[in-house]
């Protein structure tokens, strides 16, 4: 049996600047299942980002729904929604986003840590061994390269082990190499834990691992199906 | 756009927030600066001004020189006005008198009335020709005489001496609060009246030479060079220190340690302005460090990177200087204008719109320079970081964290805040030191304010409006006209005291002198603020109990037994305590011992008083206190002691008015400060609170991380600010109030507990519009910014 963990209803985002009025999403509605691996493709200012940014509750939809494992992320406060998110969205960001301040393990841990729970150590050494950074547990952000701060940050968003794992282009800082170890990443966490993954790409060579494809054109989605790569070109 | 410089405005307006953020702090420093030196210069144009009245505009008087002296002196380039000046029957105990009071006769030229005292001159003329005489002006109510009217004055001898009013001056203090009058006849006439003499020198007449010099720099040095070409000793040399001290010119040390407090004040105000400057430029240091990276990204050499940075911070300080000095010069003027109106009499000359010159440029050189200096540290940052780093986005992280934040014992989001306090260690000094130095200012300012209570006598709540006196300082004024003065409805409060001057005592086998004093209820309720130790209880109900008032060369103490011989026998006296201070001056060598009526009855038998004060409701009238006047006795003198007491008043206000502006305008400056300085912190942190909301920090945990950033400061500024306030608290309580009164120094604990409440608030103000900020701040935008 199936289980939906994600289900986007009739969205809609129109961006107002003065008199000027950008339809940035329109009408889009899909779903994804647990464990499901999707990417979103889409030219530049198509409306991927802004669906991938509603999604995470980053922002807020002008009209339309969206469940996460059956909760309405905007019938709840601001503060219940950003628990919410915390818990059960994983975020991984194109600029990796961590936290300077905090080496290697603590910034997996930190979701945890603004849950004020206490990480289980074996769970936080599968992580660090998963992603290869068991070396470099204590290392600041800033003495790792790009392709190593992806994966801490791949970390954070697997720590708490949530159910959906959005990620905006996390190979647009990287080179090939080390893109095709985030994807694989992400295929075996998916894999592995039953995640549920949407990721935004440009790079059409990384939707060949994705159960399916959607691409989002002047704000309208379209379901390409599964693993098309054909469709895409 | 025609230079790249042109890019500074151009910037300033797309970044019109931090901009104006930066211009408020220059503002906040330069109005520090100039309205605290301002104020500074105001109060002591206005106390010159009070002592050119009360005492004179002169700078030294001579004594014991010949009349060929005189005009030689008189004659020389640096000196302005010398003139003449003997008074007969000064202290009316010569037996000059006029309409049956006491008169003192003063002879002098007329620059003496017209320029050593300004405004003296009430009515009339400087007599012009021989038996014309000025005289005070309480002789036109009470004799109900006018100019052109004969006079008579009665010599000790009871032969006459006759002159004609010629005008009339304004009476002194001291005229009135000995009950008497005063004329002023010119040099040759008084010389003329003058009983005994033989010689003919200017000392044979007591007269004195007063000297106003042209200018008022290096009085000092021209007192020397005026002593060694007219070979004068020191004792012929007398200074008036008053005002010498006032221009800075006094060599007399208490005034010298008064001078050395102003300066430590003068530092820490300088300190404090310069602090605000530099923490507040050092918190937006990402963002400046993150343009200046940009543009040597695209091409711009390092030198061209710091005239960039030079002309921004001259931008900022072209708007926030003349700012700032405007806002101090209003506030100056409000000032000014409320001291004019409190005490017009004394501060009428001050000007309505005068500028301090001295404070201005103060506040534009100290803010110049430390402007500079502070935008010189990120701009040297930022012109070596390579093109190479900005171009890849790495500018932002020029200063990458050296080690990681302890989560360990602390929640995560305090931890996080407290690491942000301390990432950068020249922020956090900075920030830390100027929130301490705004403390250290406000405990360093807070000893003016005790100094003010020590020095200004009207301020003590015993301080009479009347005080009738026996006359020759024996105890002779009945129980019964105490009581009828009770019963008068213009009389607030009346109280008596005995005195019985210079008894010999012996104590621990030392002999000296002392001055025994009655006190009632009301004197024994005022003295509690003044007891250094032991019982105000004991000497009340105790029998032949007393008190000693301090003196630095008293060596009495608490339980001694003083031995007072009373008319030949031996009377003892138990010390159960000890006064800081008394309103009472005795004569030099001479102590002090205050103990109840009974006690002193008992000890020298006597029950009547010899001084009855009288404190009057508010708003007694001439005519009311005439009646007071009729009620008492003649034989006693009626000492009207209210003018001496408005002439302190007047001193009282603008001390009070400057004081407390300074702690006020250090209050509030401190509020503007950690507000300003806590907004800027959070503006340079903006995006990763953005980041960090994004990766599911709520606003609750945002919040408890700003706050305790800012409680660090505040923690780390509270502690060092404390310690280091109550250090030049106590220093400064030392020079001031120590040296002069002997009072032992305790820690300022009310003063401590409103400076760090202050601290608190503002803290607790501070972290509320960044939280709002960031709540109302777009997570996406702050993402897609990076």
């Amino acid at each position: 049996m199936t289980m939906e963990i994600l289900k986007v209803q009739d969205l809609c985002k129109t961006y107002r600047k003065g008199e000027a009025k950008v339809e940035a999403l329109k009408k889009v509605s899909f779903s994804l299942d647990k464990g499901e691996f999707a990417a979103v493709v889409g030219e530049s200012g198509s409306g991927k980002s802004t669906l991938l940014n509603c999604i995470g509750a980053l922002d807020t939809p002008t009209s339309g729904h969206i469940w996460v494992d059956e909760q309405d992320l905007f019938s709840m406060k601001e503060e219940q929604r950003t628990i919410f998110r915390r818990r059960n969205i994983g975020f991984i960001f194109q600029s990796f986003q961590l936290v300077s301040e905090l080496n290697v393990e603590q910034n997996i841990m930190f979701p945890l840590l603004l849950d004020y729970r206490k990480p289980d150590p074996a769970a936080v050494e599968e992580i660090l061994e998963l992603l290869g950074l068991t070396e470099r547990r204590h290392h600041l952000p800033s003495q790792l390269s790009g392709g190593q701060q992806q994966r801490v940050a791949i970390g954070r968003a697997l720590i708490t082990k949530p159910k959906l794992i959005l990620a905006d282009e996390p190979t647009g800082n990287l080179d090939s190499k080390n893109s095709q170890d985030v994807i694989t990443l992400l295929t075996q966490a998916s894999r592995r834990y039953q995640q549920t993954i949407l990721m935004i790409t440009h790079n059409k060579n990384l939707t060949a691992s994705v159960d399916r494809v959607f691409r989002v054109s002047d704000g309208v989605l379209t379901d390409l199906g599964g693993k098309t790569n054909e469709a895409l070109s | 756009m025609k230079h790249y410089l042109d890019l500074v405005p151009i910037s300033a307006k797309i970044h019109k927030k931090q901009s104006r953020m930066s211009i408020f702090c220059i503002v906040l420093a330069v109005f520090l600066v100039t309205t605290i030196f301002g104020m500074a210069d105001m109060f002591i144009r206005s106390q010159i001004l009070q002592a050119q009245q009360e005492s004179g505009n002169w700078h030294i008087a001579i004594r014991n020189i010949s009349n060929e002296k005189a005009a030689i002196i008189a004659s020389r380039p640096d000196i302005e006005v010398f003139s003449p000046y003997g008074v007969l029957n000064y202290r009316g105990n010569l037996g000059y008198t006029l309409g049956g009071k006491n008169v003192a006769i003063c002879g002098c030229d007329e620059r003496y009335i017209t320029e050593i005292w300004t405004d003296q001159l009430e009515e009339g003329v400087f007599p012009q020709t021989s038996n014309e005489a000025l005289v005070t002006e309480n002789a036109k109510q009470i004799m109900g005489v006018a100019i052109g009217d004969p006079i008579a004055v009665e010599t000790p001898d009871g032969d006459k001496l006759n002159f004609t009013i010629s005008g009339f001056m304004n009476n002194t203090a001291s005229i009135m609060s000995g009950d008497s009058y005063g004329i002023i006849l010119n040099t040759e006439d008084y010389c003329t009246i003058y009983p005994n003499v033989s010689d003919g020198e200017p000392n044979d007449y007591g007269i004195m030479f007063y000297a106003q010099f042209a200018n008022t720099r290096n009085i000092q040095g021209k007192i020397a060079d005026l002593k060694e070409q007219c070979n004068l000793s020191d004792e012929q040399i007398s200074s008036n220190n008053n005002l010498l001290g006032l221009l800075g010119q006094s060599r007399v040390p208490f005034l010298l340690q008064v001078y050395l407090a102003a300066a430590v004040l003068f530092v820490l105000v300088m300190l404090a302005g310069i602090m605000m400057i530099a923490s507040s430029l050092n918190s937006n240091v990402a963002q400046r460090t993150e343009f200046f990276g940009l543009m040597r990204c695209i091409g711009a050499t390092p030198k061209q990177v710091m005239r960039l940075v030079r002309k921004e911070a001259l931008s900022w300080c072209r708007l926030a200087i003349p700012v700032g000095i405007s806002i101090g010069v209003v506030v100056i003027w409000v000032l000014c204008a409320i001291l004019r109106f409190l005490s017009p009499e004394f501060f009428k000359a001050m000007p309505t719109f005068g500028f301090s010159v001295p404070s201005i440029l103060a506040g534009i050189v100290v803010d110049l320079v430390t402007v500079l200096f502070a935008a010189y540290s990120p701009a040297k940052k930022a012109a070596k970081v390579s093109p190479l780093a900005a171009v890849s986005g790495n500018a932002n992280d020029l200063e990458p964290a050296r080690n990681a934040a302890n989560t360990q014992l602390l929640k995560i989001d305090t931890a996080l805040g407290i690491y942000h306090a301390k990432a950068n260690r020249k922020n956090l000094f900075l920030m830390t030191s100027s929130f301490a130095l705004s403390i250290i200012l406000f405990l360093s300012f807070s000893v003016t304010v005790e100094f003010m209570q020590h020095t200004l006598t009207p301020l003590q709540p015993w301080t009479a409006d009347l005080s009738i006196i026996s006359p020759d300082n024996s105890c002779a004024i009945d129980k019964t006209e105490l009581d009828s003065l009770k019963e008068n409805p213009v009389v607030d409060l009346a109280y008596g005291r005995k005195f019985a001057y210079e008894v010999p005592s012996v104590t621990n086998g030392i002999e000296k002198k002392m001055d025994l004093i009655s006190y009632e209820q009301y004197q024994f309720d005022w003295a509690r603020d003044y007891l250094l130790e032991g019982s105000l209880e004991s000497v009340q109900t105790d029998l032949g109990t007393g008190l000693i008032v301090y003196n630095s060369q008293n060596t009495i103490q608490t339980g001694d037994t003083v031995s007072l011989n009373i008319d030949g026998q031996s009377e003892e006296i138990q010390i159960v305590g000890i006064l800081s201070n008394c309103p009472f001056y005795s004569a030099a060598d001479v102590g002090t011992i205050i103990c109840s009526e009974d006690t002193f009855e008992q000890i020298t038998g006597e029950s009547k008083y010899t001084v009855i004060d009288v404190q009057l409701v508010k708003g007694a009238t001439d005519e009311e206190v005439y009646v007071i006047r009729q009620m008492v006795d003649s034989s006693f003198t009626f000492a009207d002691e209210r003018m001496g007491n408005s002439s302190t008043m007047g001193t009282y206000y603008c001390f009070w008015l400057f004081i407390y502006g300074f702690l006020v305008l250090i209050a509030m400056i401190t509020i503007f400060n950690i507000i300003n300085s806590i907004s800027m912190s959070v503006s340079a942190r903006l995006k990763q609170y953005g980041a960090f909301r994004a990766i599911g920090v709520s606003m609750g945990q945002l919040s408890k991380m700003i706050v305790a950033e800012a409680f660090t400061y505040t923690i780390i500024g509270g502690v060092v600010g404390t310690v280091l306030g109550l250090f030049c608290n106590k220093l400064l309580f030392g020079m001031l109030i120590s040296y002069r009164w002997g009072d032992a120094w305790t820690p300022p604990l009310p003063e401590v507990a409103v400076i760090l409440l202050i601290v608190v608030i503002s803290i607790i103000l501070a972290v509320q519009g960044p939280i709002k900020r960031i709540r109302n701040m777009s997570i996406v935008d702050t993402i897609s910014a990076q």
